[in-house]
């Protein structure tokens, strides 16, 4: 970890902003963690409402890979990549996560951690994401307006700002 | 989705020339050297992402930024936050429909159950009155 994520107020471009989550899902934690690891299963929920996976690669072992292209209402495809840090069935697990480019570049990276407890048959979920890059992104996106960009910028910002 | 309409450097600069102000669709598309299906094909994707709006009034329908997403753009976790919300409102979708699934398993392999005992005490009935 870099100086700048290690400490814990907002860096540059989001970096080291935390969110964090919780719900509660009546089935018993190991049908849940499963369907967090289960390429088959996962492919049924990640993303957003109307969207589907039809690719969902998913090596759930430390270091393994994490790739899904997760495709709009619209038919646009959304590539994510990422690996996984930690797998601890029923109870735990840590990725990264990146939205990619249209080149397959990692636009930025989340750190994800998962948590999973159980009580009385439901299972409660913690999920806290971490933003780790995104320099290039936040630059990208919302400043790298190729044509006469720092004025762009500029005025995006108080356009921005002032709506 | 607001970022992947934000991949795009040409989308990108679309907005950028927004900024000025209402424009045509054929203004748009000068800079750009690119044809105007091609630009329509972009301004579509900006206007169901909610970053453009296209009046519907005036008959060149000309486009004009819309700094609501933008602002959401800034703000990563709020982008975040509703990805997982809504993935989360599915898994819980897709979690319901397995329970329902191996209830409905259970109920039938209970009723295969009753049925062999059934048959099984028929059977013996059968031998017994047989046997007589």
């Amino acid at each position: 970890m870099s100086e700048r994520n290690a400490k814990s107020n907002v860096g540059e471009h989001g970096v080291g902003r935390v969110l964090a989550m919780t719900r509660v899902f009546d089935a018993p934690r190991k049908a849940v963690f499963a369907a967090w690891i289960d390429p088959k299963q996962v492919a049924q929920w990640w993303g957003p409402t109307g969207f589907t996976s039809p690719v969902c690669e998913l090596d759930a072992r430390p270091g393994g890979a994490i790739l899904i292209h997760m495709r709009g209402p619209d038919g646009t495809i959304y590539p994510m990549s990422g690996v996984y840090k930690e797998v601890v069935p029923p109870e735990r697990i840590v990725f990264t996560a990146s939205a990619l480019d249209k080149d397959g570049k990692a636009m930025f990276e989340n750190l994800n951690t998962v948590i999973f407890s159980e009580r009385d048959g439901k299972t409660t979920v913690t999920l806290r994401v971490e933003v780790v890059k995104s320099s290039a992104v936040a630059e990208q996106y919302l400043a790298g307006m190729e044509i006469g960009w720092k004025l762009s910028l500029d005025r995006l910002d108080a356009f921005v700002t002032k709506n | 989705m607001t970022f992947a309409a934000l991949a795009d450097p040409t989308r990108r600069a679309i907005l950028a020339r927004l900024i000025s102000g209402e424009i045509s669709v054929t203004e748009l598309a000068e800079p750009f050297r690119m044809s105007l299906p091609a630009v329509s094909k972009h301004l579509k994707v900006l206007e169901r992402a909610g970053l453009i709006a296209r009046s519907r009034e005036a008959q060149w329908r000309p486009c004009q930024l819309n700094a609501g997403p933008l602002k959401e753009v800034a703000d990563w976790m709020e982008h975040y936050r509703k990805f997982y919300e809504q993935s989360f409102d599915r898994l819980e979708i897709y979690l319901r429909g397995l329970k329902a699934e191996k209830g409905s398993k259970d109920l039938t392999q209970r009723k295969q159950q009753r049925k062999t005992q059934r048959d099984a005490e028929e059977n013996k009935n059968v031998r017994a009155k047989r046997k007589k």
